[in-house]
């Protein structure tokens, strides 16, 4: 059967954000695919060089619209690191409990994501009513849904009282017993099995010869997470779970998102449970010292990378930012070999694309 | 993951350079490496088969304000701890060995470089712009700090 060669994107209802895509098909059956990002390229990095160090908290944070706070947090980091300053125990924890409540919203819409694309519209109006309690919580503490400016540099900008405290714990044992109950469904349900079972699978050897990272790398076998492997505080203080999956399919990505789901909403609580007294932010100088520094931090896809390096001024020399969805958009080309049509969105979802922060 | 040796690792990379390694280099705890840019797939290649080392984290490109005809590159690996290898290139006509054959990975990093600081990646197949728009190409490199941007 002839080859055709068919154009999906930049703008396409099976995309939430623009991308390109051209799949050769023949018949049923894909047999390659190649990509074209840049649509939503902002030229990030370069702003970055013109921007002071404080400004720059603020344009990071842009740079996802779902994992907003992760990137802010690993900036600060560094940029702290470079200060040689320490911010406050109390706002390490504020900070971790925002990137363990950004996960579980993250990876909440992503499963609603994933059953609207296979036909399973009650599991995503489940996933997306349940992730509202969590985007609840941030727009309490933060005053925003998906952008908190909630770092700054030396600590964070708001603290938590004790009415936000018993509001957190409230809603997440209401979020903890809905989830429950959702994820028992989505892990017994015939039919989420039987559109992501065997679909797409990614060995461990193709994982690590394309470089991914996160949910994906995991549900191959490789047992990688960047919280605990090269931990920001306060994860060097917590044990937690790191799920992993022998199979790589659709399925093995969705159990793997799933079960992390359980293990952020725990670290919420805990997080919360054990939240030290003491102030959350301190003075930082805004001119930074000369240096180079480089951070990895584990957004909810993945390993995050940030470079930074000063010349002594208020402004970065240089900010290098790596997101996990650009190291799993090089392998999607593999994925959408030996596949079928009606797969192409399945795999899609799969990969939890995030292409503003592949773009930046 | 059973974290790299890097000190074998060091002595490795100046077996297979043939020169004597500058040591103590490193930003934070990762070990920086600097290599002649003629080097890299082989030091690569050791990685990947010697040492099962086969995570690019990213490749970062740079100019420095007070040496603008240099483009420094590193190469950020990880493998239970961080290490870079660290090239200077001339910035009139910076050139490295593609690394995509042993790590397909690194395609969209070097293309990314490519369109971002103008970096030949020799050895790889021509391929169209992957961030900038087609007809970029007769502007200047994106993130240079030796030419005018508009």
């Amino acid at each position: 059967m002839a080859k055709i060669s068919i154009p999906i994107g930049p703008q396409h209802p099976l995309l939430k954000e623009p991308l390109s895509m051209m799949v050769d098909i023949s018949g049923e059956q894909v047999l390659g695919a190649s990509l074209r990002l840049g649509y939503v390229h902002r030229g990030i990095e370069r702003l970055a060089q013109t921007r002071t160090y404080v400004q720059n908290v603020h344009l990071i944070e842009r740079i996802c619209g779902i994992c907003s706070h992760v990137h802010t947090t690993t900036f600060c980091y560094g940029v702290e690191a470079l200060l040689g300053i320490v911010v406050p125990p109390r706002a390490q924890y504020i900070r971790a409990l925002m990137c363990e409540l950004e996960r579980v919203h993250s990876h909440l819409l992503w499963l609603g994501v994933l059953a609207k694309h296979i036909g399973l519209e009650t599991i995503f109006m489940h996933t997306w009513h349940d992730r509202e309690l969590v985007l609840d919580i941030m727009e309490e503490l933060s005053g925003g849904r998906v952008s908190h400016a909630a770092n700054q540099i030396g600590g964070v900008r708001f603290d938590l009282d004790e009415n936000h405290t018993a509001m957190i714990r409230a809603t997440l044992e209401k979020l903890h017993g809905q989830v429950e109950g959702l994820l028992d469904v989505i892990e017994n349900e015939p039919a989420l099995q039987a559109r992501t079972q065997g679909v797409a699978p990614i060995t461990e050897d193709l994982i690590r010869k394309y470089c991914v990272v996160g949910p994906i790398a995991r549900a191959s076998g490789v047992d990688v997470d960047m919280r605990r492997d090269a931990p920001l505080p306060p994860y060097d203080q917590l044990d937690f779970p790191v799920i992993t999956h022998p199979d790589g399919d659709a399925w093995a990505r969705t159990v793997v998102r799933a079960e992390e789901t359980r293990v952020s909403l725990s670290l919420c609580e805990r997080l919360v449970r054990e939240l030290p007294e003491g102030p959350v932010s301190v003075h930082a100088p805004r001119r930074v010292p000369e240096g180079e520094v480089i951070l990895r931090s584990e957004a909810p896809r993945g390993e995050v990378f940030y470079y930074l390096r000063s010349d002594g001024s208020d402004q970065p020399a240089r900010i290098k930012i790596r997101t996990p969805t650009l190291a799993a958009l090089s392998l999607l080309p593999v994925q959408m070999s030996a596949i079928q049509v009606a797969d192409i969105p399945v795999v899609l979802a799969g990969v939890d694309l995030c292409i503003a922060c592949a773009d930046r | 993951m059973m974290p790299i040796d890097l000190k074998d690792l060091q002595n490795r990379i100046a077996a297979l350079v043939g020169t004597r390694l500058e040591e103590g280099q490193s930003i934070g705890e990762d070990l920086v490496i600097e290599i002649p840019a003629g080097y890299l797939a082989a030091v690569t290649e050791t990685l990947v088969d010697d040492f099962d080392c086969s995570h690019l984290s990213a490749i970062t490109a740079q100019q420095w304000a007070d040496q603008p005809d240099w483009i420094d590159v590193l190469y950020h690996f990880w493998h239970g701890r961080g290490f870079s290898l660290r090239m200077r290139l001339p910035a009139c006509a910076p050139e490295v060995p593609s690394i995509c054959e042993v790590l397909p990975g690194a395609d969209f990093y070097e293309r990314e470089a490519a369109e971002m600081f103008g970096i030949c990646f020799t050895g790889r197949h021509q391929t169209p712009p992957l961030l900038l728009p087609d007809d970029w190409a007769e502007g200047p490199p994106f993130i240079r700090k030796d030419v005018q941007h508009g």
